[in-house]
């Protein structure tokens, strides 16, 4: 996908955001729409510094460093950009992506028939193993740091 | 223009998304907690049944144009992220012990508790790729570059990461809501857990998440997006040098044990 689809792709999202957000969210329209462009713009902004800057570090890691510049204080427009990003809900975002990632399910569904149940339940076993071990470091973590 | 020539992808997701909006977050009692259905994960079944081969909506190239549109709209999820950790950077640092601690359990909780099991129903070599990760894109690049993806490890690390493709999110989903309505852990521990390193799955656990807890909301997508963020950074290093050699460690150790049949099988 050249830059200026991936650019379009973006444009859409956001589009389609604003629309989740004024009809099941209750945003203001022209709220909904700023803040789904705000995340628009830094989201294209720190896929092009992931393309010019060195290091072939991934996309995710200069999308966060930006979003996060952006919105610290000492930023200039954080006020602007926190203001209208937090009109947009992240479960919005949440129901747009997953929109779109049950639409590349179906393709693979055929290959997942074929799987035995062993597989499935290992694959129950690794992705609860993840969550659930985090979350008990963290707890004893968090504990032990005086934070909760 | 491939965006234009494949409209009706970006029209369906967004009929997706409004009528799952519209059908709402649902609550179904279950034992001592409760299973959380939310819109998100309508809309990743409703999407599933809807690109069924069978059913001839969409031609390949159009489900192939949506997932690579995927890679990029997960994006947007972290750009949310990162903008609800900007103001609250110092806090997101005071807690960076914890959290780079925590990460421990992302990158070892597959090998804990996936590798046992693995081994125990007579997996072989295949456990070594199912359980060394998460198995997203990343970790597929590490098994394929090591082993070759036709082998043991490699059909192990795909056979994952085609079932985390299909449930992942909506496992993940289900049992963060399960485990937060539990109470048996502090919210912002349950954040920090829902940082899992993928996309989809991040973004069902925590908003699961923050729907059984709403007055943290902010905290919960502060501590979720700065562990994901590490999560996927730090995994591809930690995966390479730690995790893998440390699962072909125990997997030796343990198959004798496990799988004692198995043995010069």
């Amino acid at each position: 996908m050249s830059l200026m689809e991936e650019i379009l792709v973006f444009i859409v999202a956001g589009l389609i955001s604003t629309v989740v957000c004024i009809t099941a969210y209750a945003v203001a329209p022209l709220d909904a729409f700023l803040g789904s462009g705000c995340i628009v713009v830094i989201t294209v902004g720190g896929i092009l510094l992931a393309k010019i800057l060195p290091g072939h570090l991934p996309m995710v890691f200069w999308v966060s460093i930006l979003a996060i510049l952006v919105a610290t204080p000492i930023s200039p427009i954080a006020g602007f950009v926190t203001y209208y990003v937090d009109k947009v809900d992240f479960l919005a975002l949440c129901t747009v992506v997953l929109s779109y990632a049950g639409l590349t399910v179906g393709k693979d569904i055929g290959m997942f028939k074929k799987m035995s149940w062993r597989i499935i339940v290992v694959a129950l076993a690794v992705y609860t193993g993840t969550f659930i071990c985090a979350t008990f470091v963290a707890q004893v973590m968090l504990h032990l740091e005086g934070i909760i | 223009m491939s965006i234009i020539k494949n409209w009706k992808i970006h029209l369906i997701a967004l009929l997706l998304a409004v009528i799952c909006e519209w059908i709402g977050t649902k609550k179904v009692p279950l034992g001592p907690g409760v299973l959380l259905f939310l819109p998100m994960l309508y809309a990743m079944v409703l999407g599933t049944i809807i690109s069924l081969p069978k059913l001839k909506a969409f031609k390949e190239s159009e489900t192939s144009h949506a997932t690579a549109v995927l890679g990029l709209m997960t994006m947007i999820l972290v750009t949310k992220l990162g903008v609800v950790i900007g103001p609250a950077l110092i806090k997101v640092l005071n807690a960076g012990f914890a959290l780079c601690v925590q990460e421990l359990g992302h990158f070892m909780g597959t090998v804990v508790i996936g590798l046992p099991i693995a081994i125990a129903l007579g997996l072989g070599r295949e456990s070594v790729g199912a359980t060394f990760s998460i198995d997203r894109e990343p970790n597929i690049a590490i098994i394929a570059e090591k082993y070759g993806l036709s082998s043991p490890e490699g059909r192990g690390v795909m056979a994952i990461y085609i079932c985390g493709t299909v449930f992942g999110a909506i496992w993940v989903g289900l049992i963060a809501g399960f485990l937060a309505a539990l109470h048996i852990f502090h919210p912002y521990a349950l954040a920090m857990g829902a940082g899992v390193g993928s996309g989809s799955m991040m973004a069902a656990a925590t908003g699961a998440i923050a729907t059984v807890f709403p007055e943290q909301k902010a905290e919960i997508l502060m501590y979720a997006g700065a562990s994901n963020l590490l999560t996927t950074i730090v995994g591809i290093y930690f995966c390479l040098f730690v995790s893998l050699p440390l699962t072909n460690y125990f997997y030796k150790k343990l198959s004798p044990i496990l799988a004692p049949k198995k043995k010069g099988a």
